[in-house]
This record gives structure tokens, sequence and C-alpha cells, in this order.
């Protein structure tokens, strides 16, 4: 986050006065007197489910933009993966921004629009980025009984990865393999996907 | 000019919502005002590509609105247009309290409407053809018809409306004077130009007020039933021809799909009413609170403004009919009505037989308002402080010290420092005066003025739902590890930290949502 390291550079300042500065360890959130308790209350818990499904959607969506050269086209694996590391590559997946943005000059200002011969009409808009998982979860399955699958996978691939630099995608879908189970295995999306849970559950 | 603390909240809701380099040039529209894009590569110092895909983003979700302007060629050259950007502040506010919006829709119109207007709070922008599709995937019905008799209530509760263009082009204005041509000048006269240029420019990118809500006729086997909700989707009464006349007129841009978006106004208008209700029943009570919500809804449709100050009139007959439908009105009679519109304060207005009742909204929103920073006042400063305060507040004029000592029966002293610590904070103006002549003494002068107090508090409210924003994402953080850690390895010590996690969470996301009325109380209403 952007604010998260402003306060690092506080420290130690304040030098050149009468007495030596003195070097205070960093609080990020001191505590303040007299402030009291909150309450806690699940009055607006479907309010805060809806903001998180919505902060998940967008973090996966190709509106949160991400700098193409910064990412590295082979991601390196570090020597021992931890278990947290799991999450870590896979989530960065994304179908390309003009399939949901129109950048025609009817929609966006003439500089910023895209040229005509890049239109070509997408096969199949991702709306739902857990749908395409599911299917995926069913081939994977199929493949291991019958290896003539893994044709129709790879085709599936190219359908749907049009021009624009989505070789990281069709490298990267055997990986979302182990990012689909683990998906699967995290509670998150209980709650996104089924709202008579219980209401102590997270929505994280 | 936006205040610091709240071009610092809407650059971190940008920057959780689409990433940081989006952000970036959110933060230098903020800042810097209206720029080009060239202007804007310089600023940010980022690539030109990232820079038009983040501008792409941003215009998609709403949060930048584009515009065509003449500049003057320098030393002989020909005037040439060109693009700038301005950012619009409340629309990325408004990403904040989405799930406010989303609430409202669902309780007025249902699960399948919900569908569609969550699809286009996440993109900002679709076209009808999209919302189908995206309907297909997610709800796994292939019935168009049921989407678009869904999009068709959102349209006629006016939640949904057509998305400006992308490119207006502003004319030079007709007095002759030129804008500023460099973007760094200082004097105040241009920067009211610049103010007018972005409102203009809102008003040149708005749909018309006919179209705003019309339904498109793309698909001729559409076109019967569309018809018959078109009479009723428009605002003004209109003959069928006269409507087919219209659209021919506007054939060049049939075949430019239209895209439709979250309309922000007759949201923040709903909220607006419930939180004048609430207000009454708190201050007055359950009676005036039914009739001021059948007075606020009936009035409703002629609310051009997006800050209406008044009311429509309305006769107490219609009020009577609205009232006896709502529940606890039931009992109602005329006399009661009657009472409570006493109550309220409204504006009788006698035409004859009829009685005509209007409702002063913005007086009601202005004692909410009011009551808030004495609450505040109050809480920070003590008893003491929030009667001089109180007391200022209702003289609206300069008070003298020792006599704001002697009607608050403060002693003098404390009266002195209560005055000087709301004064170094922002929440009082002080003049000092000095008398000259035979006897030579200095006059302390206090007063509260409304318009900057409203604004200073409306800055700290930023400040604090920044605050309350980047506990929770560091509260998030810190959990990190066991929010990964699949449900059944949850047991005992962690089993804990997970629910105390997530009781946290609750609790900060509620205060922000309740902080967030107040932010609206102040900013929206």
């Amino acid at each position: 986050m952007a604010f998260r390291g402003r306060g690092r550079g506080r420290g130690g300042f304040g030098g050149g006065g009468f007495r030596p500065a003195k070097q205070e360890p960093l609080e990020l959130f001191p505590e303040i007197e007299g402030l009291g308790t909150a309450e806690y209350s699940t009055a607006q818990i479907e309010l805060i489910k809806w903001s998180s499904g919505l902060h998940k959607y967008c973090n996966s969506s190709p509106y949160y933009y991400e700098d193409r050269s910064e990412r590295p086209e082979k991601v390196d694996k570090p020597d021992i993966e931890r278990y947290s590391d799991r999450n870590l590559h896979s989530g960065k997946v994304r179908p390309p921004l003009w399939h949901f943005i129109k950048l025609d000059a009817d929609h966006v200002p003439t500089e910023l629009a895209r040229g005509e011969k890049k239109q070509k009409l997408v096969k199949r808009v991702r709306w739902n980025p857990e749908s395409d998982l599911q299917k995926l979860d069913l081939f994977e399955k199929l493949e291991q009984k019958h290896q003539g699958q893994e044709g129709t996978e790879k085709k599936e691939n190219e359908e749907e990865e049009e021009d624009g630099g989505n070789e990281e995608d069709e490298g990267e879908f055997s990986d979302e393999g182990d990012y689909e189970q683990a998906e699967y295995c995290d509670d998150d999306e209980d709650d996104f996907n089924m709202a008579d849970d219980n209401n102590d559950e997270p929505f994280y | 000019m936006v205040s610091p603390h709240g071009v610092q909240l809407a650059t971190h809701l940008i920057s959780s919502f689409y990433g940081d380099l989006c952000s970036k040039v959110c933060e230098c529209l903020l800042r810097r005002g209206t720029l080009t894009l060239a202007q804007i590569i310089r600023f940010t110092e980022l690539s030109r590509e990232n820079v038009i895909n983040c501008l792409r983003v941003l215009i998609h979700q709403n949060c930048v609105q584009a515009f065509a302007i003449q500049q003057e060629g320098a030393f002989g050259e020909a005037p040439r247009i060109i693009t700038q950007y301005m950012a619009l502040f409340d629309n990325m506010i408004h990403k904040m309290r989405a799930p406010k919006f989303m609430q409202i829709v669902s309780e007025e119109l249902g699960k399948d409407c919900l569908g569609i207007f969550q699809g286009l709070i996440q993109h900002g922008r679709l076209s009808i053809n999209q919302i189908i599709d995206r309907n297909e995937q997610t709800a796994g019905s292939a019935d168009v018809h049921v989407v678009r008799e869904s999009f068709n209530r959102l349209l006629i509760a006016r939640f949904i409306e057509r998305c400006p263009a992308p490119e207006p082009f502003l004319a030079p204005p007709a007095d002759g004077e030129t804008p500023a041509k460099k973007r760094g000048a200082k004097s105040a006269k241009i920067g009211e130009e610049r103010q007018t240029t972005e409102q203009r420019a809102l008003a040149a990118a708005a749909p018309m007020d006919s179209m705003r809500f019309l339904m498109e006729m793309d698909d001729p086997s559409e076109e019967k039933s569309e018809e018959c909700t078109n009479s009723v989707t428009v605002g003004e009464k209109r003959k069928q021809d006269v409507l087919k006349s219209d659209e021919d007129a506007l054939d060049a841009d049939k075949k430019k799909e239209v895209l439709w978006r979250v309309n922000f106004e007759e949201l923040v208008r709903r909220l607006r009413h419930k939180a004048c209700v609430s207000y009454v029943k708190m201050r007055i009570n359950d009676e005036a609170a039914i009739v001021l919500s059948a007075m606020l809804e009936l009035s409703r449709h002629s609310e051009t403004r997006q800050k209406a100050e008044n009311s429509a009139y309305l006769s107490i007959n219609a009020i009577y009919d609205e009232v006896i439908k709502k529940e606890g009105g039931l009992g109602m009679d005329f006399e009661r009505i009657r009472a409570s519109l006493e109550q309220l304060g409204c504006q009788c207005l006698e035409t004859g037989v009829d009685e005509n009742y209007s409702i002063d909204i913005k007086g009601i929103i202005e004692s909410a308002q009011t009551e808030e920073v004495e609450s505040v006042v109050l809480r920070r400063y003590g008893r003491e402080a929030y009667r001089i305060f109180r007391l200022l507040s209702k003289a609206g004029r300069f008070l003298e010290s020792d006599k704001i000592s002697d009607t608050t029966f403060v002693e003098k002293k404390d009266t002195i420092k209560i005055l000087y610590k709301l004064w170094k904070d922002d929440y009082l103006h002080m003049e000092k005066v000095m008398t000259s002549g035979a006897k030579q003494s200095l006059f302390l002068l206090w007063r509260v003025n409304k318009e900057p107090l409203r604004e200073h508090v409306l800055d700290e409210m930023y400040h604090a739902a920044l605050n309350l924003r980047l506990r929770i994402a560091h509260e998030q953080d810190k959990g990190k590890e066991i929010l990964q850690l699949p449900r059944e390895k949850l047991v005992g010590e962690l089993e804990k930290r997970y629910k105390l996690l997530g009781k946290v969470r609750v609790i900060l996301e509620s205060s922000l949502m309740n902080l967030d009325e107040a932010i609206m109380l102040f900013h929206d209403f």
C-alpha cells in the first residue's frame, strides 16, 4: 500500500537541536487514551460482505491495472516454496482490458482509442472469474481418466487468447490448476457464492 | 478544490480498487486540476502506455471525464483542439459506498435487478448486450426477456442512466475572453474560469434530459414492447410519432452502442431522504417521520437539482393518500397530519380550497449538520465547550468573550482557554478589536462561520475515513497467514485468532459505514 512506508522516515529525525535526537521505535497505530471501546454488531454484515466481494472482484479484474513491463515473463519460483507463496503468482492472470472496455472512438476520447484492426470479436468474455475455473476443474478430472482431453484444453487456450502478448496466460494455464484447487479449499469463496452461510463465518 | 484529506482518501480508494498506477494518475489530476495527456505523463513520470491505459480504466469507471477545448495558437499558429481530463472526485468517493447503493436497489427492486446493478458497479459501464452476456454467465439463465425486464425496471426507477459523451467539445467562451494557456496560472480570476470550464464540460457531456433514461431502440423485434415501456420511461409526455421522429434524427448514433452506468444522483437522493426521515424520527417523533417520508416520496420525481432545497408543493389530500399507505400511517387522520406538518415547520400555501405544503429539506439537513458538529465538540472538548459553541452557533454573529462567559455561566479564565482551543482547531473565527481613546482595551470577538466550519469538519471526516481504511488494510495484512489457511486447519488457537480477525474487521467496516453517513451529510446532502 502506498501509505504503509510513510512513517518510517520519521523515527530518528530532529537532529540539529540542543539535545541529540532520540531514536524512538515506530508505532504505526499508537494507543489513544479515552477512545472508548467500539461495539460489535452484525447489523451491516450484508453490506460488508458485498464490499468484500466487490474488492475481490476488482483485484482480479483487468481494471486493477498493473504495468505489463514490470511483470516478469517467467515467474521465478523460490527454492523452498512456502505455503503462503502458493497464491502469490497465480492470481495474476487477467483478461485483457479490451475484453470489457470498448476502445473505439465512439466511447473513449480519440487519443485514447485503439485502432479498428485490433477489434476482433471476443469468443467468450470472462464475466465471472470462477466459471472458467470450474470448467477447468472438470477438465482436470477428465484428463486424469482420458488422455485425449488434453487436446480440447489446448484448443480452448488458443481460442480464448488473442493477440496482445498473452503468452504468459497460456504458460500459466497449468498453474491455474494449483490455484484453483487452493481457492476451493479457501473459505472466502463460500461467502461470495452462498448467501445462507453462518453469519459468524468470515467473508475474507 | 478538494480538501487535502479528501484527495488522500480518494487516492487510497482508487489504489485499493484499481491499483497504484491508476491512483497516481488520479492523485495528479486531483492535486493539479484539469490536465492534458502530455501533462499527466510529465507529472506522473509514468510511461505513455501506462497513462493511456489508466485513463481508459478511469474513464470507464466514471472517475475521469474528458473534454475537448480550443486552445489559442501561440505566435500566429492556428488555434488547435486539445483534450483535457478532469477528475470526478464525488464518483471516486462513491466507490466506498457502493454496498449502500446495492442495498437500496435490493430492497426496492429485488434480486434480479440487483444482479444487473452489481455488474454495473463492478464494470462502471456496460452495454445492454454485455449485460445480457454477463447475466448468462453469472446467473446461469439465458432468458433475455427477464434481463430486459429487470433492466427496464432499473431504468424506470432511474437507478441507471446513459453514459455521458466521451469527449464533448466546449466552444470558446462567447465574450471573447481567452482561456488560460498555461496550467500554472495563479490568479483567482483564472481559477474561477477553470471552475466554470469543468462545470461546462460536465453539462456538455451529460445526455439530454429526454434521452437520459430512454431505452435504446436497437432491435426491431423489441420495438413493440419497448414502445410501451418508453411511454412510461420518458419523463415528459410525448406522442408516439414524435418519439419516432426523434429516433430517426438520432439515426447517426444508432450504430453507436449505448453504454449504461449507475445514476449516482438518484441513489444519493434516496440516501438523503432516508437521512432526513431518520433525523426527524429521532428529533420529533415517528408520525412526523412518516409524514415526511410520504412527502419526500411524492416530490421525488420533481426534484431536478442534486441538492433540492424545498420539496414540491403537495396538497393535503395527496399527502394523506400517501401516508395511509405507509406502515404505521394507517391510523392517521387529517388533524394529526396537520399537526405533524406544523412540527416539521412546513410552509403552507393556501390557494382557495387547497392547502399546499412544502418542506424545507435544506433546513433539516442543516440542523442535522449542526447537531453533528456540536456532538463532536462535546465529545472532544467537554460540556462547557459544548455550551459555548452552541451559544455562538445559534447567535450567528460576533460575541465578546465576557458576554460569552456571562451567558454560559462559565468562569472567565476557562472561557478564554476553551475559546482559544476551539479557535486553534479551526472551529471558531476570532477578531481582535482595539478601542482607542481614553481607555485602550482589547476586545476579542468570536464567531462561528458555518461554511468554512463545514469544510473543516468534512476534511476531518475524510481523514478519519482514510485512517479507518488504512487500519483495515493493516489488519488484513497482519492476519494474512491465517486467512490463507483452509478451514480444516483452523483449530484451537488459530481459530480464536481467526474469529478475532473477523470481529475486528466487522467493527472497523461498520464504523466506516457509519462515518460515511456523516460524510454524506456534509458533502452530498
